[in-house]
């Protein structure tokens, strides 16, 4: 995701309403655009549906010519196949490892720039900006040559902290521009009242913003993981298959057994369980985000 | 909340409180110092990087210079002619180009229509499509496109098996990745079904803020929905559409996951975009160089989006 402002508050008072068009509307329409609703949401939901579908059958009955919408006989097998299989546990240990330590790197760096262009003026603030949008945008699979090369040099390729740093870089942009707008959000008056009552310059930052900014810390290191725990081209290609996540697990399976599609789903399962969750619960920020300042009522 | 804070709607606030601070604020290194972790990693690890793939791409690195550590021999623009005169490169281009026009279209008009529909149905209805689009929102790109992989499958996928059902047609067994237009329009399908819920959430959100009672009264004038769409909805609605159309060409235009997963991480040549191209020359045929300078090309032709994307969150900032 791009430069998405963590806005939350006011628009949800707004919600209640949902601006909603009552006049001129026909009750045939509305049957029909339920129905349209109804069958689109199906649509959309088949795939996540059939990898489910899939991963609790057998093996006999997922590779059979006349599918069924379920599981005749619905079994764990191949959720345990899975974690049995060579390297699935290192590689999901990698992964926590690899995403734990890019987020908390990510987080102290990116709260102290935060900090930096919310609450200072300066000159060179509109540069730094300009650059944390702009690397944003930069896509990360072009710079993976002298990436690879650069790592190569140093040695760190095949090693987690190599990946853990390329990974911390990755999410940083989006980690500084969001803080940014949470910090942003505290009022000044705060600060000043503190600064009055005898703080330091530091103490307010330590015991006044970083403690109000806790929501925001929380949203961007959700969001950070899953950008961290998503990611498998770079890994793919800078690791050897035991220094690899999960992601990239995926990947290698599907070409060393390319058939094997139950375990492949179930472990699709396993990898996707993390994020989904967590992106199920940050969706706010990330869906208001965008439209704020963007739609002016 | 401004996107870009415009400095003319900042207060300068502690001036008047802490004359003296202020006074020594004016030199002061605090922010600076706060931001040069960020920037010093910012610059390590993507600004050496970008600096490096450019002076790469007029170099001749291969797998020798790679293992033995020496500078590889300077070639001038040699790698450029050879890839600006090669019409696999061009084929390349004009395929990346025509699959983010497409695939840009189909997703913005449909999460458009989508984000309208949302705004017609009932309220249950609607949760349902919100829940149904966040799943498929939060699914990893990689798993999105294995999930593809096997429904397509040709043996045992299900899109086979119901494509089979209808009278008269053979599917069984059927390769979708034979013919480059099919293959193309399993990809398509599935980068679409996966930028709708962004899209169509995103624009929903915008359609909560058109004011109700324009709608209303245009309605009572005797509008058309078209009427009402065309003349007051997406007007109020362009800035934030051109944000995610943006947003959406920068994406897709760097297509990748999908089309590699999909081909076993074995793009044929019709499956080949900018960036598994770029990837392909380098990591599978240690043609470093030559991948750098795909990889220049690439960055340059998006560059005209990704200023118009720029310019467009600071005009936003502006406004407020």
């Amino acid at each position: 995701m791009v430069a998405v402002a963590p806005v939350m508050k006011k628009r949800r008072a707004k919600s209640a309403d949902d601006g909603v068009l009552t006049v001129g509307r026909s009750k045939a329409g509305t049957i029909a655009a339920n129905t349209a609703g109804i069958l689109f949401s199906i649509f959309m939901l088949f795939p996540v549906y059939w990898v489910l579908n899939t991963a609790f059958k057998p093996a006999n009955e997922v590779l059979s010519l006349e599918p069924t919408l379920l599981p005749k006989n619905p079994t764990f097998d191949n959720f345990l196949s899975a974690f049995k299989a060579p390297l699935f546990l290192e590689n999901m240990l990698n992964g926590v490892i690899i995403t734990l330590l890019a987020v908390a790197g990510a987080l102290v760096v990116g709260f102290l720039a935060a900090l930096s262009i919310a609450r200072f003026k300066f000159y060179g603030r509109k540069s730094i900006i300009l650059v944390i949008l702009v690397v944003q945008l930069i896509p990360f699979i072009s710079l993976l040559i002298p990436l690879f090369l650069m790592l190569q040099q140093a040695k760190l390729t095949n090693s987690l902290i190599g990946v853990s740093i390329t990974y911390l870089v990755l999410i940083l942009p989006y980690t500084v521009w969001t803080l940014r707008g949470f910090i942003s959000g505290i009022p000044r008056e705060l600060d000043e009242a503190a600064l009055i009552d005898g703080c330091t310059r530091a103490q307010v930052f330590w015991r006044i913003i970083l403690p109000l900014t806790g929501p925001g810390l929380v949203a961007t290191s959700v969001y950070g993981f899953i950008q961290a725990w998503n990611e498998f081209i770079i890994i793919n290609t800078l690791n050897s298959p035991d220094k690899q996540n999960l992601m990239a697990w995926l990947l290698q399976n599907q070409t060393t057994r390319g058939t094997a599609w139950g375990p492949l789903m179930a472990g699709a399962i396993i990898t996707s369980i993390p994020v989904v969750i967590f992106f199920l619960i940050i969706q706010r920020n990330i869906a208001t985000g965008l439209t704020a300042g963007a739609v002016k009522g | 909340m401004s996107v870009v804070e415009s400095p003319a709607t900042r207060p300068a606030a502690p001036a008047p409180i802490r004359p003296a601070a202020s006074k020594k604020r004016k030199s002061d290194k605090t922010p600076w110092l706060l931001a040069i972790p960020a920037l010093v990693l910012l610059a390590g690890l993507l600004g050496y990087p970008l600096v490096r793939m450019v002076v790469l791409s007029f170099q001749n690195m291969r797998l020798r210079e790679l293992l033995s550590g020496a500078t590889p021999p300077w070639v001038g623009f040699d790698n450029y002619t050879k890839v600006l005169t090669d019409s696999v490169f061009w084929g390349v281009t004009g395929r990346t180009v025509a699959f983010t026009i497409v695939s840009v279209l189909i997703s913005v008009v449909l999460g458009l229509s989508i984000a309208l529909l949302m705004r017609r149905v009932t309220r249950g209805v609607r949760l349902f499509m919100v829940v149904a689009m966040m799943f498929v929102w939060a699914l990893p790109q990689l798993v999105a496109a294995q999930i593809f992989r096997w429904m397509t499958d040709s043996d045992f996928g299900v899109v086979n098996y119901l494509i089979d059902k209808i009278p008269g047609v053979d599917y069984a067994n059927h390769s979708w990745f034979v013919n480059p237009w099919q293959g193309w329009s399993v990809i398509t399908t599935l980068v679409v079904w996966a930028g709708i819920p962004f899209l169509a959430i995103t624009l929903n959100a915008g359609l909560t803020q058109v004011p109700k009672e324009l709608l209303e009264a245009a309605t009572m004038d005797g509008a058309t929905p078209w009427q009402s769409l065309r003349n007051i909805i997406l007007p109020i609605l362009k800035p934030l559409i051109t944000i995610v159309t943006t947003l959406s060409v920068i994406w897709n235009f760097g297509l990748f996951t999908q089309a590699w997963v999909l081909r076993d991480g074995h793009p044929e040549p019709s499956f080949q975009t900018l960036a598994t191209y770029s990837y392909t020359q380098a990591f599978g045929q240690s043609r470093y160089s030559l991948g750098s300078a795909i990889a220049v090309i690439t960055v340059i032709l998006m560059l005209g989006v990704m200023v118009f994307y720029i310019r467009q969150m600071f005009k936003i900032g502006e406004v407020e």
